[in-house]
């Protein structure tokens, strides 16, 4: 098996594994191992974990705190073993992208990697002109876009999102006919 | 929309991966039957357009915006099984390549937006599309949203029943029905008014191209 998709088994397992030990000592253990397992790359995956649940946790955390309060039940508990899970299982997966090449572990199936392959290459291009359009709307108005503004430039990237798929999509039709894909 | 990472119990994601991973497996053998030189790469457009559809911004009035997720889109067009897969390699691409959803949120964000949202719109579709194309193409896309949101609140709000420690605490998502179902369902009937016009919009739009692309 290669080691990438042994990789991916173990992500999966610490993912199982987080999602039944209920005790905080014990989730701020794995997110310290998982941090010790980043190297030099720990500071970045902890800052992307924390970007990216802080939002919706404050959220969820201050609901919480209310509903305690108002039933007059302590929320520290819950609150630092829901928060630790979530960053845990948020630093578990930073660390699988940025160790792991999923490609390489989900060879075992040709088209699953193709279709993977070509969805993420033009997600990422995609990526880019979405980018592109936003900054091009916000250089080029001197004041705040008004909404029609806005629905227009929606409208406009959406249209053009829509004409380059098919475009795309006929021309790897092509390049995979001309290659012999389907034939070997 | 989606759920993140850690909110969901195993006693919910587990009998879910358990169901998606069987309409997987269906999906797949059912687009493979037709799968040639045409179907794979238009697999893999549909599903980075349903990326990129995310990530447009559709604006509010007074300010807000929300997120098209081109679910009806995508059902409409080209039915219920193929929108599923593209919808869920999509989360799964969020997931495992962004970051973004989460693995143990994976099976039920696929099932809500990806398998009940799709087929709520091709049914939509299905049914009134003969009687009122512009009807069927906003009830469509309206139902994209709404019926994941409904499920979702409802997968959220069950956490503190089904999973709390011997006190009562909740050792998951911790607020309950009665707060899930307002706070997530209300606002999508709004964002679902967009998705439908965004689908009546995106099928004129996809229609005329398409024309023009055939010889």
């Amino acid at each position: 098996m290669n080691p990438d998709r042994v990789r991916l088994i173990a992500y999966l397992a610490a993912v199982l594994a987080v999602s039944i030990i209920h005790q905080p000592l014990w989730l701020a253990l794995g997110l310290g191992l998982t941090l010790l397992a980043g190297g030099r790359e720990a500071g970045s995956i902890l800052r992307r974990a924390i970007r990216a649940v802080l939002l919706f946790n404050l959220l969820i955390s201050l609901s919480y705190l209310v509903m305690a309060w108002l039933h007059a039940v302590s929320p520290w508990q819950m609150l630092l073993r829901l928060n630790l899970r979530v960053l845990l299982l948020t630093s578990l997966t930073f660390l699988f992208i940025a160790r792991v090449n999923l490609f390489r572990a989900l060879d075992f199936s040709r088209n699953l990697t193709y279709v993977l392959g070509l969805a993420y290459s033009q997600s990422l291009t995609f990526r880019r002109a979405h980018d592109d359009f936003r900054l091009a709307l916000a250089s080029r108005s001197l004041r705040r876009p008004g909404l029609r503004d806005r629905y227009r430039a929606s409208a406009a990237a959406i249209s053009w999102f829509i004409e380059k798929s098919l475009h795309a999509a006929n021309q790897s039709a092509q390049a995979l006919r001309s290659r012999g894909f389907f034939h070997d | 929309m989606h759920i993140p990472d850690g909110f969901l119990s195993p006693q919910t994601y587990l009998p879910a991966y358990a169901a998606a991973v069987g309409l997987w497996a269906y999906a797949a053998r059912r687009v493979k039957r037709d799968l040639d030189a045409d179907t794979l790469p238009f697999l893999a457009a549909y599903t980075a357009l349903s990326f990129v559809l995310m990530m447009v911004a559709l604006p509010l009035p007074g300010g807000a915006t929300v997120h098209a997720a081109g679910i009806g889109l995508l059902a409409v067009c080209f039915g219920g099984w193929m929108s599923f897969l593209a919808m869920s390699l999509v989360l799964a691409m969020q997931a495992l390549l962004f970051g973004d959803g989460g693995v143990t949120a994976l099976p039920i964000n696929t099932l809500a937006m990806g398998f009940f949202g799709s087929f709520a719109a091709a049914a939509a579709w299905k049914v009134l599309g003969r009687i009122n194309e512009n009807v069927a193409l906003f009830l469509a896309g309206w139902l994209s949203i709404v019926v994941p949101a409904i499920l979702i609140a409802l997968a959220l709000g069950i956490q503190p029943r089904i999973a709390s420690d011997a006190q009562g605490a909740p050792q998951f998502f911790p607020l309950g029905l009665s707060v899930t179902l307002p706070a997530i369902v209300l606002p999508h009937l709004l964002v679902g008014l967009a998705e439908g016009m965004l689908s009546i919009l995106g099928y004129r739009y996809l229609k005329r191209l398409r024309e023009k692309l055939t010889p």
